[in-house]
């Protein structure tokens, strides 16, 4: 059997303030090495989940909370938040806020983590290395991180999670300031650091991208689970519209093809086979 | 408006290469000495050999102009004040006829001043010789609590950024026509609008800021902070920490002697 | 949880006040002050304006913390643009307490208390900064307006000590009421989602009633 890295069970919450809950019973797991994904409407509780798996709900977020969330094997009851920052890593939406206003250049920033957890200076400087040269930041080392373009400071951002080694990455939609193409950067660092054992739990709009990336993806509604399937499972279904979810074009193309009698297995739901039920369907 | 408030700038002079640490104290040897002795020579004394460090230091020029920027007014203000008050005079050094300029007046403004100006030159040299994040390493390293250094550190980095935040909300101000200038009224009610947004955008990012610094592992226990700065104390460090606290201790002696009137 | 908020030691309670969430307020409450002193500044109005912060911090996290901004204000001030700042920080300190324990005691409830609280700081600032001024600068630094008005009154009166605190106090009083009144204002319009994060002590097993 797999190992399970994250478990949340009957999860609820409501903001102190709020009337209704922002997170009305959630229940999932997660396996080791798994890219799960987490999609729903805006307002669904994505990113109150994603809070609450760091252990910020609810210690920053005031309000009631039930239900347990266990990561690797602790409850984030009882646990501190910095403690909690060794096993798993959120990278927020807002990356000008991810910025500790510590440090006067990049390189200092990216280290300041591991400053915190107490890394000796020599790995220090091979780790800031390494993750400057993976996130495409060694040429802005020197520079001021209040002074870097929205897409810079995003890669540091996420470069300063990622350099604490969790084994657990959480993306609350982590590519808001980046254009196309270095979004699609970032995914694909996401999608190596997947490959090399790390768990990654990502929010995402981007249906096409979750579809190409998730091993299983988990649908939010109104603070609710309201299923969790693969990839293919979920887009196929018919009904996810009900839940302000659009699957990716290629869903539709099939649907479409399938409606004239061009088509009759599943729905593709990425690009290559897609392209392969096109041609099929030319022939005919 | 916007600046950076770190006043450090790379020079290549020796009084970079001695520890941060070492560097404060020659505020509190200097300045305690001059304010205990007696008389203003020290005091004056201190200060030459401070332009003569500020001029090795390649300082000599910022440092001038903040010495006298500070000592001139102050100077005449307070020889105003006590030269013609003070209620210990009673040399007369010259006779205005409605007032007289005592002697002991005088002598004691420029005791003050003296004192003054011994602190504010160390504190300029220690600042601009000191890069803040070496400083905070160098004092962290050596037992001080990391919310302290936090605390100076953000504060100069954030300040700078609220600054362009103000002047980026002020140019949307002007841009709609709102006149920064006019009359006293006038000009106060342009400051509310100006300086809400700023504080409360501000006070809104504090919390995401707060949970980042927790996230990077902030406030763990039980581990000793490290530094991407380099942090080092050598023995040169040593011995000039030494000799800073004994020039403090001679002159506590000379100063009790003098008191007791034996020199 | 009441148990655990009625009794605390002194140092319990001050170590409660320094949580990670005050710490990160700190910077931004000596931002306010200091971007308010230069917009007074830039504006040429003849105040100080360095005390929003400090009584927003108050408000929002205690007595304590909002002393510490108080402190690094003048800190700052001092590095940046005149050490004669920094003796001065004591001024700061006081105020911060004093704001601080009245808004505790229920004071920034209503205006009057408000107005109270506005004339105990001033109160407070003005013992200490005459006797900073006179102890450390020996009656005027020179720096501020108000010592060409402690000279003149010194001239007048031929009492320094009286001259000081006449002028502080005129120039305090003035200053702190428009501190106060922008603070209050201030205040009043901080989002509910963000005080809600310091008036409940992180109390991660609230058991308040909910639906179920």
């Amino acid at each position: 059997m797999r190992e399970v890295v994250v478990k949340v069970e009957d999860l609820k919450f409501r903001y102190r303030e709020g009337k209704k809950r922002a997170l009305d019973g959630v229940s999932f797991e997660v396996f080791k090495g798994e890219f799960f994904c987490i999609i729903g409407a805006n307002g669904s509780g994505k990113s109150t989940l994603c809070n609450a798996l760091v252990g910020l709900v609810p210690y920053y977020f005031t309000g009631n909370k039930k239900g347990s969330v266990v990561i690797d094997g602790v409850d984030t009851d009882n646990s501190s938040i910095a403690e909690l920052s060794q096993k798993i890593g959120l990278v927020f939406q807002n990356p000008f806020n991810q910025l500790s206003y510590t440090a006067s250049n990049v390189a200092e920033e990216l280290a300041y983590g591991l400053g915190n957890h107490g890394v000796p200076r020599d790995e220090m400087i091979k780790r800031v290395e390494y993750v400057a040269k993976l996130m495409r930041i060694d040429h802005i080392l020197h520079k001021n991180p209040l002074e870097l373009s929205g897409g810079q400071v995003q890669r540091v951002a996420f470069g300063s999670t990622f350099i604490l080694e969790p084994n657990i990455l959480v993306l609350d939609e982590c590519t808001t300031q980046l254009d196309p193409l270095g979004s699609e950067e970032i995914f694909d660092i996401v999608k190596e650091l997947n490959k090399t054992g790390i768990t990654v739990i990502m929010v995402d709009h981007d249906m096409e991208r979750v579809a190409r990336c998730a091993d299983r993806i988990m649908v939010l509604d109104k603070g609710k689970t309201v299923c969790i399937d693969t990839p293919d499972a979920i887009f196929s279904n018919p009904d996810i519209v009900n839940y302000n979810i659009e699957a990716p074009d290629y869903v539709s193309i099939c649907k479409a093809l399938k409606e004239r009698g061009y088509y009759s297995g599943d729905y593709k739901i990425t690009e290559e086979p897609t392209v392969e039920v096109v041609k099929e369907a030319l022939v005919k | 408006m916007a600046k950076a408030y770190n006043s450090y700038v790379k020079r290549d002079t020796f009084k970079e290469n001695i520890s941060p640490n070492v560097k404060i104290w020659p505020i509190f040897s200097y300045g305690l000495s001059a304010i205990i002795f007696p008389n203003i020579y020290l005091g004056l004394g201190l200060i030459v050999f401070l332009f003569i460090l500020a001029f090795f230091s390649k300082l000599f020029k910022g440092f001038t102009k903040i010495m006298l920027g500070f000592g001139i007014p102050i100077t005449l203000m307070l020889i105003f004040i006590h030269g013609f008050y003070g209620s210990k005079n009673e040399t007369i050094l010259y006779d205005f006829g409605p007032v007289q300029l005592g002697l002991e007046g005088v002598l004691h403004a420029l005791k003050i001043v003296s004192s003054l100006l011994v602190f504010l030159g160390t504190f300029y040299i220690m600042n601009h010789t000191t890069y803040t994040g070496k400083l905070v390493a160098s004092l962290t390293a050596s037992g001080v609590n990391p919310k302290v250094g936090y605390l100076v550190l953000a504060s100069l980095n954030v300040v700078p950024q609220m600054q362009r935040k103000l002047s980026v909300i002020q140019e949307a101000q002007t841009a709609r026509g709102v006149e920064t200038k006019g009359s006293l009224w006038h000009r106060f009610k342009v400051f509310v609008p100006l300086l809400g947004p700023v504080v409360l955008s501000s006070l809104t990012d504090a919390q995401e800021r707060g949970m980042t610094l927790e996230t990077r592992g902030f406030g763990i226990k039980n581990v000793k902070q490290t530094h991407y700065v380099e942090v080092f104390y050598t023995k040169t460090d040593k011995i000039i920490k030494y000799m800073l606290i004994g020039f403090f201790i001679v002159t506590l002696i000379i100063t009790i002697l003098m008191r007791l009137s034996v020199i | 949880m009441g148990k655990a908020k009625t009794k605390m030691t002194f140092v319990e309670g001050l170590k409660a006040q320094f949580t990670t969430k005050s710490l990160v307020l700190i910077p931004i409450a000596v931002g306010i002050n200091l971007i308010g002193g230069s917009l007074c500044a830039t504006l040429k109005l003849p105040l100080f304006m360095d005390m929003i912060g400090t009584i927003i911090t108050a408000v929002l996290a205690g007595p304590w913390v909002a002393a510490l901004v108080g402190l690094l204000t003048n800190i700052f001030l001092a590095i940046v643009s005149n050490p004669v700042y920094l003796p001065y920080a004591l001024v700061s300190i006081g105020s911060g307490l004093v704001t601080g324990y009245m808004v505790r005691a229920g004071f920034f409830k209503k205006v009057w208390g408000v107005v109270l609280t506005w004339l105990a700081c001033t109160l407070v600032s003005v013992i200490i900064a005459s006797t900073i001024t006179i102890l450390v600068f020996g009656g005027a630094t020179g720096a501020t307006g108000a010592s060409v008005l402690t000279a003149t009154l010194i001239a007048a009166t031929k009492k320094i000590v009286s001259s000081v605190f006449a002028s502080s106090m005129i120039e305090n009083l003035v200053d702190r009421g428009i501190a106060f009144l922008i603070a209050y204002v201030l205040v009043k319009k901080i989002p509910a989602r963000f005080l809600s994060q310091y008036t409940a002590s992180a109390t991660r097993d609230d058991d308040e009633s909910d639906d179920d």
